[in-house]
């Protein structure tokens, strides 16, 4: 028994509804409220709920058996063993500061930074273990055995290495982390295989890198241009001091529309390579959103959070969700026989420290 | 028993979907697969997990992945048999959303309450050794910015004696910091800025700015202020950043206003006792009003600044002090000319003090 994607349109689909998301998402918003936001963790469960079993693949629903409980308790353990010492070492290098050892200060607020750098990076591993290990499909789940303490090392030493050259290779530490992350995970018995080049990302990277040099280099030969031209003109040099001002604002306003649009291009291109060299088993992933996809996307979230004056961030979930599904493609066969249960680990409350410390998706 | 809707299983080892039906044995169940049968599986076992189109998903406890799942009309002797849907939650749905959200909104209340009243007798109740060792620890030696010279110690000596019966668990210092400041800290101690000292027109101007601090010291105001700090910490900690942050601050900063006031009462009180005139502070705070623009804010200067501000407006605080004039009241300097330029000079003479922050963010 075994399925050929090939024959069909797509493996990902997506059945859900906004209307029905809404009887979701606004009693979610009044119980988060109530309880001063202690609802949350039950409000993210009860939407992913929804999400997971709206999504189809292939031929059968997914299921997502996350509890808020171990949100819950992920955020309590976040809170007393993270929390509580940040507050008293702050308070400590607070009071180093009025005695005027700056230097020591100086270190254990290095110490604290490094710590937790370290940490979120912990925290993006498990937060994808988790999330892999709640997931079903026809009753077998993902996972890892991996606890992500050296993927937490790994994140910080690629992320300064990405910084060094003046932050040129940062593609190379996104695309190397994401496949360090993903050949870690598994899905039933069969291993992701995560094997993405980072060098075709590089031209988006550099074009997102040089808009600023760029844009002040045009202003400037603008300027330069206008200026000059006031000059000889004589009489008219204050309407070229006004275009040169012009000019400039129209710089500066391009400066803030062009640099997140480069940035989108950039994050389309990295997350189409990253889901690109994905593999499972005999099954390939593509991620089709392309650069004007991602645009169109984001200008109406925003459109839809300004319209609704904010209550509209609450959809936001499902327009994520909606939008990953829409554009997940799978190729490739499964072995229904051959997919069995994921050996995983799987402890019952929170596992550990940073699982249900739920950072960003994947 | 035969069914006539659809059962469909996973039996959590393979992603085999098998079309089964369900026969009952007591609390005890099979399911009938063709010629193969699986269970006996014990009805009390049996979890909700999800609902996923139209299909109700089952599991069984300690079976990883093990589903049932039921579409169509299910039979009432099965379905009595089965655990109720979850839709929020426990808690919410045992109580009903209605009476869930108005019991979350009462204990929330409630929490906040607590929170924000009970610093006021807790406060008293914190051994004064531990309040100490806070200011201490917070403290120190305030990086060697304290000034120091036998005359001006003196003077500051007297100041604080005629403003305070029990001067010996004060500790009052000078800093060598151009700021006009001074504050209250844990542990009875209060810190002059050396600005403050040097742009007062008279030694009964820094009597009642003293006396303020002291007013804080002896309402236990730092202690209630930190205890009420840690509590809203806590309580809001539920909730997200940004609008937690803002309605901590608006507490605090409420409840601060109210703590100034009472100080500025306080300070009127040890003024009138030892004979010092108000009308050094009166003049004290008419120059700040300049400063912080309430002069010009008209007459109904209770505006937006005065409601948001810890301080209460300087404009109203010199009205207060003005109106605590007694006429006739046979007042005197707080200090005698000679012991007011030793004091107003102190940090210059003290030339070991050191000076500024070291930091200049501050």
């Amino acid at each position: 028994m075994s399925e050929d994607l090939t024959q069909r349109h797509s493996a990902f689909r997506f059945h859900g509804s906004w209307q029905e998301f809404a009887k979701i998402a606004f009693p979610n918003l009044l119980l988060t409220i109530v309880t001063l936001g202690i609802y949350r963790f039950w409000a993210t469960t009860r939407e992913r709920e929804y999400l997971w079993a709206q999504t189809d693949f292939i031929d059968e629903r997914l299921e997502w058996t996350g509890k808020g409980m171990e949100l819950f308790i992920g955020f309590i353990m976040v809170f007393l063993l993270l929390g509580l010492p940040l507050i008293v070492i702050q308070l400590i290098s607070q009071g180093l500061i009025f005695r005027g050892e700056t230097l020591i200060a100086g270190v254990i607020t290095l110490v604290m930074f490094l710590m937790l750098f370290y940490l979120s990076g912990v925290a993006y591993f498990r937060a994808l273990r988790y999330r892999l290990s709640r997931t079903y499909w026809r009753g077998i789940r993902g996972g890892s055995d991996d606890p992500g303490f050296g993927y937490g090392i790994s994140y910080m030493w690629k992320s300064f290495v990405g910084w060094l050259p003046i932050f040129l290779l940062v593609p190379w530490s996104m695309i190397s982390l994401w496949n360090e992350r993903w050949n870690a995970m598994s899905f039933g018995p069969h291993r992701f295989e995560a094997n993405a080049d980072w060098k075709p990302l590089m031209k988006r990277y550099l074009l997102f890198y040089l808009v600023p040099f760029l844009l002040v280099a045009g202003i400037f030969t603008m300027a330069i241009v206008a200026a000059a031209s006031g000059d000889q003109l004589g009489a008219v040099g204050g309407a070229g001091m006004a275009v040169g001002g012009i000019i400039i604002v129209l710089a500066i306003l391009s400066l803030y529309i062009i640099l997140p649009l480069a940035a989108l291009a950039f994050y389309s291109k990295y997350f189409r390579l990253a889901v690109g060299g994905l593999r499972l088993h005999q099954l390939e992933f593509d991620f089709r959103a392309r650069a004007p996809d991602w645009i169109l996307f984001f200008l109406a979230n925003m459109a839809i959070i300004i319209c609704t004056l904010g209550i509209g961030y609450i959809f936001m979930p499902y327009r994520n969700w909606k939008f990953f599904v829409d554009h997940m493609e799978a190729y490739g066969e499964i072995n229904i026989d051959e997919l069995t249960q994921s050996e995983t680990v799987v402890s019952k409350h929170g596992e550990g420290l940073l699982d249900a410390f739920d950072v960003g998706a994947i | 028993m035969d069914t006539f809707f659809n059962v469909w299983h996973y039996d959590g080892r393979s992603a085999v979907r098998r079309k089964v039906e369900i026969q009952t044995i007591g609390r005890q169940f099979f399911l009938l697969e063709n010629e193969r049968r699986h269970g006996p599986f014990s009805f009390s076992d049996v979890e909700y997990v999800t609902r996923k189109e139209n299909v109700d998903v089952y599991g069984l406890a300690d079976v990883d992945g093990w589903r049932l799942m039921l579409s169509g009309p299910v039979p009432t002797e099965l379905s009595e048999l089965l655990p109720a849907h979850r839709k929020y939650g426990g808690w919410v749905d045992r109580l009903g959303l209605g009476k869930a959200t108005i019991a979350f909104t009462l204990a929330s209340a409630a929490a906040i309450a607590v929170v924000l009243l009970s610093p006021q007798w807790l406060a008293p109740l914190i051994p004064s050794s531990v309040d100490k060792k806070l200011g201490d620890a917070l403290v120190g030696d305030f990086g060697g910015r304290f000034c120091s010279t036998p005359a001006g110690d003196a003077a500051l000596k007297k100041l604080v004696s005629s403003l305070d019966s029990n001067p010996q668990d004060l500790q009052v210092e000078v800093a060598k910091i151009d700021m006009i400041n001074a504050v209250a800290l844990p542990g009875g101690k209060v810190i002059l800025f050396d600005g403050l000292v040097k742009q007062a027109r008279s030694p009964d101007e820094v009597a009642g700015v003293l006396a303020h601090e002291i007013g804080h010291v002896r309402e236990k105001h730092v202690m209630q202020a930190l205890l009420r700090q840690m509590g809203l910490a806590v309580v809001l900690g539920g909730v997200d950043g940004n609008s937690g942050a803002l309605v901590n601050n608006m507490l605090a900063m409420s409840y601060s206003r109210e703590s100034e006031a009472e100080a500025d009462a306080h300070s009127m009180k040890a003024l009138g006792k030892a004979d010092i005139s108000p009308v050094g502070t009166a003049s004290f705070f008419e120059r700040l009003s300049e400063l912080d623009g309430s002069a010009r804010s008209g007459d109904n200067g209770q505006g937006i600044a005065g409601y948001m501000s810890s301080h209460p407006l300087s404009r109203e605080r010199k009205k207060a002090f003005e109106k605590s004039i007694v006429k006739g009241k046979n007042y005197k300097p707080a200090l005698t000319a000679t012991e007011w330029t030793e004091l107003k000079t102190m940090c210059t003479q003290d030339r070991k003090a050191k000076s500024g922050f070291g930091f200049d963010f501050e």
